[in-house]
């Protein structure tokens, strides 16, 4: 059953009120809490036991599928493998997400695996999100995967959220891109305490005319420590792009790596990265306008990670 | 009536390696009253502290020694925020980008209110940014054209009792600067804004009640334009004099 903690957590990490429209398959403690299909879209549980596996018909449209994870049971490190494949021409939107609840002393964790096969012509929009919320003192460990295969005139957007809470978070992104096929990668993660973030990403611009654009925005607060890296391959004629940022607010401790490859000579890549503090001239023009320091740090906080 | 009183900035001189014993005076000693609902344009050259001193009515540089009053009130010690809740707002010679905050944010912090109607008239009494302009991202990609109309939109939208707008004619086309020249005296006549510009346009030059030329960190001369030509003139003439071998040769310094 949801209680009210589970609801907290969906409407975190899901934006959901109630159970959602159209399919989806929530999971809470290693266990199934509720799954609906739709005409187009099939959620099985897969061979192994392990996880999902999410297809989505050819040419589905306007249609999206919610998979959000509850996690509140002491002791527990969850881990699954979600298989999803997205059909030619089709167009959806896949809500992911983890919360975390801890009540205890023991550290809760969740591995996500995530593979997406996107077929030729088929656009994605991918949001995630991660959570941890709680009284307990226990460490809340997310460290998500995500594998990505695009085929053809494929687009994929990942947006890739976490926003405190979160002890400590190994992230792993792979993909590789075909021909003409695009992928929009946006990190954002904030982190406070202690925590600690690691960001890795494996990006292969594999097809003729494929693009990237990987965005990583960084916030840092207390003695947090945010690495992230990124290998960005180019194996043909293709534009790659990234873009790191991060702010530092007190003691944090930030590497930003990027990486560019070119294996083609047609190949065109960039890369920007900054870390600093709060810049003063953005500081100084909002308090201009009437806000506190306090207020003018906020305002550019939510919207550098928005 | 806002009034600068002995107005002293000092900052390190970065040219000399012991920082805490060489400073450099950049504002000296300035003294001047600007009049409610006045006119002023604030010319002088490159570097002869003119932004320094704009800073320094803001609040955003701290004063070395000096007095500003404004209305009666000491406002020296005030922060940013309170000055500019007090009525006095600075348009910045080269305003600050953002990354995840667009025109409508900036504009809606400065009217208090995010109001879509409200934000229209402000854009429509500006007049010279369009309504397309508010979901622009204020970042890197802007022109500099573009962020100076939206810079000095958000300062016409807090109602101003003084509006200080630094350089606001650079990158602006030449047909913009017209629109903007009217639209600082109309805000002037119809809200007795005290308005002050820094500028070397001679649009702005013209305009004024009373033209302020800083030359090193000191008011060198107010009053109207007329009076101020011989020394305009002086200052347009090549300082490279010594070490020029004509304008017409190659090796002309300038
Ligand atoms: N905070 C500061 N520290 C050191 N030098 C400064 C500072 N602010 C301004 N200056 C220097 O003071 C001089 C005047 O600058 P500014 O007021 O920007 O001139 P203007 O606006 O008239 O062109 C310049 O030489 C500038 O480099
Ligand atoms: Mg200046």
């Amino acid at each position: 059953m949801i209680d009210a903690t589970d609801k907290k957590i969906l409407k975190e990490v899901a934006d959901l009120e109630g159970l959602p429209k159209g399919a989806y398959n929530i999971r809470k403690n290693g266990k199934l809490l509720g799954r609906e299909v739709s005409a187009n879209i099939k959620i099985e549980t897969n061979e192994k036991g392990d996880g999902i596996f999410i297809d989505i018909k050819p040419d589905t449209k306007n249609e999206s599928v919610h998979i959000p994870v509850i996690l509140s049971q002491a002791g527990l490190h969850d881990t699954v493998y979600n298989t999803f494949i997205i059909g030619e021409g089709a167009d959806v939107t896949i809500i992911a997400g983890c919360g975390i609840h801890c009540g205890g002393k023991e550290s809760e964790g969740h591995s996500g695996i995530h593979e997406f096969q996107i077929k030729a012509g088929a656009k994605v929009k991918y949001v995630e999100k991660h959570i941890a919320i709680g009284e307990g003192s226990g460490r809340r460990i997310l460290n998500p995967t995500t594998k990505i295969f695009m085929e053809e005139n494929a687009q994929a957007e990942m947006v890739l959220t976490q926003l405190g809470g979160v002890d400590e978070a190994k992230r792993y992104n792979e993909a590789e891109i075909g021909a003409r096929s695009v992928l929009l990668i946006t990190e954002r993660v904030m982190t406070e305490g202690s925590q600690m973030t690691e960001s890795k990403n494996e990006i292969s611009l594999t097809g003729n005319g494929s693009k990237s654009n990987i965005v990583s925005r960084s916030v840092l607060k207390g003695d947090s420590k945010q690495d992230f890296y990124v290998n960005l391959t180019a194996r043909a004629k293709c534009y790659g792009h990234i873009e790191c940022d991060a702010i530092i607010m007190d003691n944090g401790n930030n590497q930003t790596i990027p990486a560019l490859r070119a294996l083609h000579p047609d190949a065109e890549l960039t890369h920007e990265a900054s870390i600093g503090k709060i810049a003063n001239d953005q500081l100084m023009k909002l308090m201009s306008l009437g806000l506190t320091y306090d207020e003018a740090v906020n305002r550019i906080i939510q919207g550098f990670l928005n | 009536m806002l009034q600068l009183q002995n107005v002293t900035f000092k900052a390190p001189d970065s040219k000399t390696k012991d920082k805490t014993l060489s400073q450099k005076t950049i504002v000296d000693d300035v003294s001047f009253t600007f009049e409610p609902g006045g006119f002023y344009t604030i010319t002088g050259p490159n570097g002869s502290g003119k932004t320094s001193l704009a800073k320094l009515i803001m609040g955003i540089n701290e004063l070395s020694s000096g007095k500003i009053m404004f209305n009666g009130k000491d406002i020296s010690a005030l922060p940013i925020n309170e000055r500019s809740n007090a009525g006095v707002v600075y348009g910045f010679q080269h305003p600050a980008r953002f990354k995840g905050t667009n025109f409508r944010d900036l504009l809606s912090i400065s009217a208090g209110t995010d109001d879509e109607d409200t934000l229209a008239r402000i854009i429509a009494r500006v007049g010279v940014c369009s309504m397309d302009f508010l979901d622009k991202p204020v970042d890197g990609k802007l022109s500099g054209g573009e962020i100076k109309k939206i810079e000095l939109a958000t300062v016409i939208a807090r109602n101003p009792k003084v509006a200080i707008y630094d350089e606001p004619d650079t990158g602006i086309d030449l047909w913009t600067i017209g629109p903007m020249v009217d639209l600082l005296k109309r805000e002037q006549k119809e809200n007795n804004t005290t308005t002050i510009v820094v500028s070397h346009n001679k649009a702005f030059l013209e305009t004024a009640d009373t033209l302020l030329l800083i030359l090193n960190g000191k008011i060198a001369y107010s009053g109207n334009l007329k009076g101020a030509i011989p020394m305009l003139e002086d200052l347009s003439v090549c300082t490279f004099s010594k070490s020029c071998q004509g304008e017409n040769d190659d090796r002309c310094y300038r």
